[in-house]
């Protein structure tokens, strides 16, 4: 045979296979084999929800005012809307990092106190102010909750960060059950640090109370934001809650 | 989002090193997929031929008309009929020179078919080496190429303060596009390699056997004359 024809044929063959492969892989033919990654691990799913009481008492009462309202001015509505916007968009992250498939115990923020701060506040003022004036204050409302809107963003992160080290640092005992729950009080001062620890309703087991106290003390130090206004609105004293949903009992 | 990345993809958004790797892989399988065609295809050929010849040679034919023919054939001799040509040629031309002493002529004999049989043998076993090369070292360059991709997968992890596995796990990913590749270029090469040596093997114990039978044919007809 021919050497150099032989060659030719040969390399012609070599491509032949190269290019089934390629196409093989190009059109993603195993693409149901990489979807089995789905699958949630079922028993490490710990929820830990930072909450704040006073600020969620806040609003319910402010709920409890609307609904006792029967007129609303329209501005109000639009901004009640908006608000409404960014919360569900907060519920978005919080199922985005809900779907995070790490073992690592998922995150659930309530809504966190800023927002809800702000809002309430300017629905007492629009229901004093006389009609005129809510109108002004609609305005000043709008601006405020859209600055709540970032300036809410970013305390969300610290907030998220917080959570993720308090997370790290807990060790759940053997006794921990589905159910139960224990709200701590924190106490930071500005640099971060931890100052104080208080359990605020127990949750009936001490080993289980324990290893949430501890997994605050263990991270000693928080980051915070830098902004003395907003440390002190949010930061200063919070509470955490400390309720696996996902153990296997 | 929550579609898979494709491995294309991952292929084109690969460092440069990683990309480096995978195309030098990519040209080992190539080279090595031509080899393994050729050397299938030229083993297969020398294999049919041996058998032709053979067939041939025990026919009953007269010897000094085979080699004619073979003398004017267009083509270059291989195989056994480049043993048998190189070896009667001696034979023959010892045999014109006056008072060759038959055992000096059989070993004349001899050595021409030897040096003709480690010239078969070097033809059968080219690109044999090329084979083994890829077959043993790609899965290491590929190797290379993953360690590479991990390392700066992880090296930007660390600057990520949000470390998730979805971080990491593209990095990752790509860089074991690279080991694919590398085990994919060895995987046949290793194979071909196997196969083909032993049936280099094979042939050449062929080629020795017919060796001997015709030294020993010429051993008579030498012995016979004087």
């Amino acid at each position: 045979m021919d050497s150099a024809a032989s060659y030719t044929i040969a390399f012609l063959f070599a491509i032949l296979v190269h290019g089934i492969v390629a196409a093989l892989i190009a059109t993603n033919w195993n693409q149901n084999l990489i979807k089995v990654a789905d699958v949630k691990p079922y028993y490490i799913d710990a929820t830990v929800i930072a909450e704040n009481p006073y600020t969620a008492r806040k609003d319910r009462e402010s709920d409890h005012r609307k609904s006792q309202r029967d007129k609303k001015i329209r501005q109000h509505r639009l901004d009640e809307a908006d608000f409404r916007k960014t919360q569900a968009r907060w519920e978005e992250e919080k199922t985005q990092q809900k779907e995070d498939p790490a073992p690592q115990p998922v995150i659930e923020t309530k809504p966190e106190p800023e927002k809800s701060v702000e809002e309430p506040k300017v629905d007492r003022e629009a229901v004093r102010s006389s009609f005129e004036e809510e109108l002004s204050f609609a305005v000043i409302d709008e601006k405020n909750a859209r600055k709540a809107v970032t300036d809410d963003e970013k305390a969300m992160a610290y907030v998220a960060q917080i959570q993720r080290e308090i997370i790290q640092n807990w060790s759940r005992p053997p006794s921990a059950r589905n159910g139960m729950q224990a709200i701590l009080r924190v106490h930071l001062v500005p640099t971060g640090e931890v100052v104080d620890v208080k359990v605020e309703e127990t949750s009936g087991n001490d080993a289980f109370d324990r290893s949430a106290v501890l997994a605050v003390t263990k991270s000693e130090r928080f980051v915070v934001p830098a902004d003395a206004m907003r440390f002190e609105r949010d930061f200063r004293e919070f509470t955490v809650l400390f309720r696996p949903d996902d153990l296997r009992l | 989002m929550n579609e898979p990345l494709s491995i294309v993809d991952l292929i084109l958004n690969a460092s440069i090193v990683v990309q480096v790797v995978m195309a030098i892989l990519i040209m080992a399988s190539l080279a090595s997929w031509v080899m393994i065609f050729q050397r299938g295809f030229a083993l297969t050929a020398i294999r049919n031929d041996a058998a032709e010849f053979e067939i041939e040679f025990w026919s009953g034919k007269d010897l000094g008309l085979l080699y004619k023919e073979l003398d004017e054939q267009e083509s270059d001799l291989i195989g056994l009929e480049n043993i048998f040509s190189s070896g009667f040629k001696e034979f023959s031309r010892s045999r014109q020179q006056e008072g060759v002493d038959p055992d000096r002529l059989m070993q004349n004999v001899q050595r021409a078919m030897r040096v003709a049989l480690s010239r078969e043998e070097e033809r059968l076993e080219t690109h044999l080496t090329f084979l083994a090369t890829v077959g043993s070292t790609s899965p290491y360059i590929g190797l290379f190429g993953t360690v590479w991709g991990i390392m700066n997968s992880f090296r930007g992890l660390a600057t990520v303060n949000q470390a998730s596995l979805s971080v990491v796990a593209p990095g990752i990913s790509e860089a074991l596009v690279a080991t694919a590749i590398g085990l994919f270029a060895a995987i046949p090469a290793v194979i071909a390699y196997n196969r083909f040596s032993a049936q280099v093997e094979v042939i050449l114990n062929r080629f020795e056997a017919f060796t001997d039978e015709f030294s020993s044919i010429l051993y008579r007809a030498s012995h016979k004359g004087s």
